[in-house]
């Protein structure tokens, strides 16, 4: 659940925009809204991981709601594997262990890892807005390109039907 | 068009393409390097949250093993600055990769443009 947490917070600003593209070669235009085409699939993927880490965060916190003091003593089953469980009883209710990545798991009393996945949910959100801005701009990019290059083939065509 | 220029062509032609693939080689173990150091900095940033007499414990195989937090603390920045020195020979490499991948780009046109002269000259 950790590794997935931060998996695209890095691209390549996009310099400057000085160049007229109406300017721009077809050829090269195509080139630059393949390349876009591209890193915006990337987003997407990104933002498809980030979505499910954010998920599990949220579903990790809610459980937590299920353990109160009155669990305590109350018999649980406890899966072995997938498919083999055995009957327990909960002795602890106010500590968990957080898996917090790379190997390290903490002990945390309930309220102090609700707030763990909390900041978490916190954090991939804040992830998810900064890489939907990036691909809205991205995709604004890739939309004018577009249109560039329809006004360009129009132009051509109506210079060849003179000829 | 002569022999000669086609092997030489051919040669670097090759080194271009042996390069190439080091990079991207290159560039996806920067990927992989920066995510974990993400993902440590996030554990640095929970152990430094914890108090000195809080449990930690350390997955090792299939067993979790206790470790004291000034302990685990200094692990995980040993375990960062490693990667962060990893990501500075990487930098190098793909900056040396760029000079010959510029260096192998130009013998290409040359090369290429003497094929094109020789061909001229064959009638």
């Amino acid at each position: 659940m950790s590794s997935s947490s931060t998996a695209a917070s890095k691209s390549t600003p996009a310099p400057p925009e000085t160049i007229d593209i109406s300017k721009i070669p077809i050829k090269h235009l195509n080139a630059l809204k393949q390349d876009l085409d591209k890193e915006l699939n990337v987003f997407q993927d990104s933002l498809q991981t980030l979505k499910i880490a954010q998920t599990k965060f949220q579903e990790s916190k809610e459980s937590l709601e299920a353990i109160t003091p009155d669990s305590k003593g109350k018999e649980i089953l406890v899966p072995l594997t997938k498919s083999v469980y055995v009957p327990g009883r909960i002795s602890d209710v106010d500590n968990v262990l957080l898996d917090i990545g790379t190997g390290y798991y903490i002990q945390k009393d309930i309220e102090g890892a609700k707030d763990y996945f909390q900041r978490k949910v916190e954090f991939v959100t804040k992830n998810m807005e900064k890489i939907q801005e990036i691909g809205l701009e991205k995709s604004r990019l890739r939309d004018a390109i577009f249109d560039a290059m329809g006004a360009k083939i129009k132009a051509e065509e109506a210079s060849q039907a003179k000829t | 068009m002569s022999e000669e220029t086609q092997q030489k062509l051919q040669q670097v032609l090759t080194d271009f393409k042996a390069s190439q693939k080091q990079y991207s080689k290159t560039v996806a173990q920067v990927r992989k390097l920066e995510g974990q150091l993400q993902e440590n900095a996030a554990v640095k940033k929970e152990l430094e949250l914890i108090k000195d007499d809080a449990e930690v414990f350390k997955l090792i195989g299939p067993i979790l093993v206790k470790q004291e937090p000034v302990e685990a603390r200094q692990t995980v920045d040993k375990r960062m600055s490693y990667i962060q020195g990893e990501l500075k020979r990487l930098e190098d490499t793909i900056s040396s990769l760029d000079t010959k991948q510029e260096s192998l780009q130009q013998k290409l046109n040359e090369l290429q443009a003497k094929m094109v002269q020789e061909q001229q000259k064959q009638p």
